[in-house]
């Protein structure tokens, strides 16, 4: 079915034209490491802090409500940029294994990044109100950091695979 | 000895060779290249876009670089030393190659920016450090975008010239 829908694409007219000017895979490539960039960086320092890594500035809550939604916007342009690219190599993308475990760890840090920046909604002193909501907070910190690393992974190796 | 002759010598380290030869060392130091430089980008961007007054206008520029400026220098030194090791194992194709020239003259200015801004432009900063900086301040945060979204760019151009 994946083929199916990768010769699809790779018969459609935006494919074509994206992939004639071959200055579009790249610039769209660096466009999605900026955004990468962004993500990363903005979710480590929020995982840091509740991991209790880092102790200065504001309270993690802030950091929460400061730069989750930016992370939002950051897994946007991903999806837009890698959206386009998926367009012009379909093959590329669609049948890789390293790509189809990638959408699913991505799948998985947003889960993880919507329960974070809800729980903090919902209770700025989420982590205060237990030793069990502190543990849950921590653990959803440290799944989303091996996520952010096995992402990159998985995204540079489509490459070698 | 000249350039050329010293980059082939490095090219035949056995560091070097055994990188350049192995199907799994290049990719491995190549990612881990992406995912620290990842890290200098987004938090040079964070200090970039407080010094440009367009985000965290509400947060003293002290407090962001203090905070975000340790990882820009953590992640930029394991991004040289990956960078390195995977010049290394190719130093002459890759040094005349013009994507990878442009990224390297673009780091060098972008150093000269900070050096400047730090040394000089910043001096004042506790005057300044609330509300939207002063020009020379701002113009420090665009050059800065400026450089490191072309040495992003170029960066990524390295692999599809040869």
């Amino acid at each position: 079915m994946m083929q199916a829908i990768s010769d699809w694409l790779a018969s459609s007219r935006l494919s074509h034209l994206l992939a004639d000017a071959g200055w579009f895979v790249p610039t769209a490539q660096a466009i999605h490491i900026l955004a990468i960039a962004a993500v990363v960086t903005l979710l480590s320092m929020l995982n840091f802090r509740l991991l209790g890594l880092t102790g200065r500035g504001p309270p993690a809550h802030n950091l929460a409500g400061y730069y989750i939604p930016w992370v939002w916007r950051g897994l946007v342009i991903l999806l837009v940029s890698g959206a386009l690219l998926t367009i012009t190599e379909p093959e590329r993308e669609l049948m890789n294994i390293s790509f189809r475990i990638k959408m699913l760890l991505v799948l998985a840090l947003a889960i993880v990044t919507f329960v974070e920046h809800s729980s903090f909604l919902a209770d700025s002193h989420y982590c205060n109100r237990s030793r069990h909501h502190l543990m849950l907070m921590r653990t959803l910190a440290a799944v989303s950091l091996v996520l952010c690393v096995t992402i990159v992974a998985a995204g540079r190796l489509i490459a070698y695979s | 000895m000249d350039m050329i002759d010293f980059l082939n010598q490095l090219e035949q380290t056995r560091f070097a060779s055994a990188v350049a030869e192995s199907t799994w060392l290049f990719p491995f130091f190549e990612t881990v290249h992406v995912f620290t430089l990842s890290l200098v980008l987004g938090s040079v961007a964070l200090v970039d876009m407080r010094l440009l007054g367009l985000a965290g206008r509400h947060r003293p520029v002290t407090e962001i670089s203090n905070t975000v400026l340790p990882w820009t220098w953590a992640a930029f030194t394991v991004t040289a030393l990956c960078g390195l090791v995977l010049f290394s194992s190719k130093a002459t194709t890759y040094y005349v190659n013009l994507p990878f020239r442009i990224k390297m003259a673009a780091l060098a200015f972008a150093g000269i920016n900070m050096i400047v801004f730090h040394g000089v432009t910043a001096r004042d900063v506790t005057s300044w450090d609330m509300g939207v900086p002063p020009v020379r301040a701002r113009v420090a945060g665009a050059v800065s975008v400026c450089l490191w979204v072309v040495i992003a760019f170029a960066g990524r151009w390295i692999g599809f010239t040869r």
